[in-house]
């Protein structure tokens, strides 16, 4: 058998990570993901339009949006704001949303019913080698009826190692 | 069929104990409740408690021999994960790809606008 690193030894890596350096200024690049105007123009996969937007930029605030596929299908997503930084860094709860703005269960979108109710997403905005900024996604799936801050604690981790043995299997 | 699996993939995540052991059965293949005792201070019975959680969760299946029954990862749920963490990876890679389109057509509307 390999000899594994030990993973009770290495920090739980405990959300999907996901990091980008852009070639604009920290304060432009905060601007385009708290101000509605520049959300419709960029958020979503591609081909998706953005339709329909609100921010209200403060804890507590919501960001409510719809999404367009090319197909012409619709999904709302709506999140509450935990914490604002101006122009560091924001957290923001993420769900999924009907038009009434009501939460909806994923599988409302026909994904798995199985997949969290609400996820928590924290972005931040590092300036980075003079005029670009390094925008860094953390989002961590939050389990029905778990505790918030333990609840996700290193599950990620293990999916991404897991996922090596799934590829050979 | 189940409902709540992601829900208790999830939970048996949640414990660094139990996330070795899957770690342990993915690189080492079937293994007994005293191969995977070994690693940690721990009692048999207190790894058992843990194989049951997992084995409830669908993540591990027993065999049948009545002495040692040897443990085996199941892929099934961690498929349901990994494909919930593609499903996110896909949307903000991009979304950053437009982003990125933007923050540069935005930039040049300010040079044009006459800014250095």
């Amino acid at each position: 058998m390999a000899n594994n690193s030990d993973p009770n030894t290495e920090p739980p890596k405990q959300e999907l990570i996901i990091t980008r350096v852009f070639d604009a200024p920290r304060e432009l690049v905060f601007k385009a993901w708290t101000e509605p105007e520049h959300v419709v123009r960029w958020w979503g996969p591609k081909g998706y339009t953005t339709p329909f937007c609100t921010i209200d930029l403060r804890p507590g605030g919501i960001m409510y949006h719809c999404m367009r596929s090319p197909e012409g299908r619709e999904v709302w997503t709506k999140g509450v704001f935990r914490e604002i930084v101006v122009p560091e860094r924001i957290v923001l709860t993420d769900s999924f949303a009907d038009a009434e703005g009501n939460v909806v269960s994923p599988s409302h979108y026909g994904m798995s019913p199985d997949w969290p109710l609400e996820t928590l997403l924290t972005v931040t905005f590092d300036e980075h080698a003079g005029k670009k900024t390094k925008v860094t996604i953390r989002h961590a799936g939050i389990p029905s009826g778990a505790d918030r801050d333990g609840a996700q604690q290193g599950w990620l981790e293990t999916a991404d190692r897991l996922a090596e043995h799934l590829a050979e299997a | 069929m189940p409902t709540d699996t992601l829900h208790s993939t999830f939970a048996a995540l949640a414990d660094p104990t139990r996330r070795a052991i899957l770690v342990r059965l993915a690189s080492g293949g079937e293994a007994s409740v005293k191969e995977l005792a070994e690693p940690f201070e721990m009692t048999l019975p207190a790894v058992s408690k843990h194989l049951k959680v997992l084995e409830r969760a669908g993540l591990i299946s027993r065999g049948r021999v009545a002495q040692s029954r040897p443990c085996r990862l199941e892929a099934g749920p961690l498929r349901e994960v990994a494909d919930w963490v593609e499903q996110y990876r896909r949307f903000w890679e991009q979304s950053f790809d437009r982003l990125d389109d933007y923050l540069h057509e935005l930039r040049r509307g300010e040079n044009e606008d006459g800014e250095q």
